[in-house]
């Protein structure tokens, strides 16, 4: 597959976002975070990292906006005259939303990200030449860059610590973006298996490293096209729909007490991660 | 002294570009040039003898016998000494020969053959042994030496294993590009999976 042939043929290459009549065939994974639930831990954080090969870049680079959390937490702090240390918080886990209609895709020169049949944005280090655009039009801020060459700089990995790296994910090398793959690695031994045993995969047969550590198991994972996922009946019940720019919840005035939504639906970006809206008073 | 460097920078830039000039104009995918490197193994294991045919002398030996994770793992798996051991224990009349009396030093050390790799993928690619089998061998019903020697080459032929098809990306889509029936006796077609993430880590 030449680039030549790629971007020639680019439409019989590039997967667009699911409508009416052309439905995702055997698989559509997506989320949904309970905020509710959610205590700000930063559990799911540290998973990562550990199973995505993550360098820990450390204060300064991090002020510097070289960090590569691809889940991190967002704090939003209640605005009601008390100051900090009894002014409450609201947390919000904020990863990758795998969009179906990802606006970081379009502006890619070479085609390094794009969609892949199962729903997710696919990101492929060889092909990127750090141009950086993704990050620039990705609205959520969720794709880091490798400014260094983490493997080689500041120690990041002293011996024997290389030796936790995850063999099923790539060390990514300097000048590469990087982003949360919905733990592509473990999907696909989960698909191979069930594919050897001739059926689909079962709801919960895989976890991503977020939602197994989950201590609250405030998020859920899972196939949207099975009707028996946990994850398809939590959308199905907050009647959010992935080819909607606008949920009931905003809609219609009955549907007011639903709890979920997706972040910066209006952009139209149609988002793989549904968020269920924080009902209980601010963390202290 | 400045000269001379750039003289030498200039020669080694026209080496290069002329190296990579007969690079690009090589376009078959397998020919005898485009082998891959001579592994040294610590035993010259003869693939022929195990796996060749019999009127060549061959055992005909099924590359899974030892192969034996390929139809059910992401490697194909190098067989432990037992395995060898196994049948040679009870192979007389082959038992003085220089590369027998290596392998059984081993088995009285009780130490692994340290086997090199042949087939050495980069590590920023997925490949799944169990997939390609499971369509192949067992869907399609192709003999396993057919099935194997798409990527492997003509192994029954050789001693020590050594690459015969590029292994390269370019070359992996344009099969995965053809059609190829979804089993031995369906019309139906499909092709590989040609999304990035597919193979892509």
């Amino acid at each position: 597959m030449s680039i030549t042939n790629l971007l020639e043929n680019w439409s019989d290459f590039r997967q667009q976002h699911p409508s009416e009549d052309r439905p995702h065939r055997e698989y559509k994974w997506a989320m949904s975070i309970d905020l509710d639930a959610c205590t700000g831990c930063n559990a799911c954080s540290v998973a990562c990292y550990a199973e995505n090969n993550l360098p820990v870049v450390g204060k300064e680079k991090f002020a510097h906006g070289h960090s590569h959390h691809w889940i991190r937490i967002e704090r939003y702090w209640d605005n009601d005259g008390r100051e900090f240390a009894d002014q409450g918080a609201q947390f919000l886990p904020m990863l990758c939303q795998q969009c179906e209609s990802a606006p970081c895709e379009t502006v890619c020169p070479v085609g390094a990200t794009n969609h892949t049949a199962d729903g997710l944005n696919s990101q492929v280090y060889n092909r990127c030449v750090g141009s950086r655009y993704c990050n620039a039009n990705c609205p959520y801020k969720a794709r880091y860059f490798n400014w260094y060459d983490y493997p080689t700089t500041d120690n990041v990995w002293p011996e024997p610590m290389n030796q936790q790296l995850n063999p099923d994910v790539t060390v990514r090398g300097k000048g590469v973006m990087e982003k949360c793959t919905f733990c592509v690695q473990r999907l696909t031994v989960a698909k191979s298996n069930a594919r050897s045993e001739g059926r689909s995969v079962l709801d919960g047969e895989v976890q991503t490293a977020c939602q197994q550590v989950c201590p609250t198991g405030a998020i859920s994972f899972g196939n949207l096209v099975d009707p028996s996922a946990k994850v398809g009946k939590q959308w199905k019940q907050q009647q959010v729909d992935l080819n909607k720019d606008k949920q009931a919840k905003d809609v219609t005035e009955s549907a007011a007490k639903l709890r979920g939504y997706r972040i910066l639906e209006e952009l139209r970006t149609y988002p793989s991660v549904m968020y269920l809206e924080q009902l209980r008073e601010s963390a202290i | 002294m400045y000269c001379f460097l750039r003289l030498s920078v200039l020669l080694v830039g026209l080496i290069v570009s002329a190296g990579s000039y007969a690079v690009n104009a090589v376009q078959p995918l397998t020919t005898a040039d485009d082998l891959g490197p001579k592994v040294e193994q610590p035993i010259e294991f003869p693939h022929d003898r195990h796996a060749g045919d019999a009127a060549k002398g061959g055992m005909q030996i099924n590359c899974m016998y030892c192969h034996t994770y390929a139809r059910r793992s992401i490697v194909a798996g190098i067989p432990p000494l037992q395995k060898c051991i196994g049948c040679h224990q009870s192979i007389e009349s082959v038992r003085e020969t220089p590369r027998i009396k290596k392998l059984f030093e081993y088995w009285e050390a009780k130490k692994a053959v340290p086997w090199k790799k042949v087939h050495d993928l980069p590590d920023f690619v997925r490949f799944n042994h169990e997939r390609h089998i499971q369509r192949f061998v067992f869907a399609q019903n192709k003999p396993v030496q057919e099935a194997c020697g798409y990527c492997h080459g003509d192994v029954k032929t050789m001693t020590v294993a050594r690459r015969q098809k590029p292994l390269s990306m370019g070359w992996c889509v344009s099969c995965h590009q053809k059609d190829h029936p979804v089993d031995a006796t369906s019309t139906k077609t499909t092709h590989g999976p040609n999304d990035c993430w597919q193979c892509h880590k």
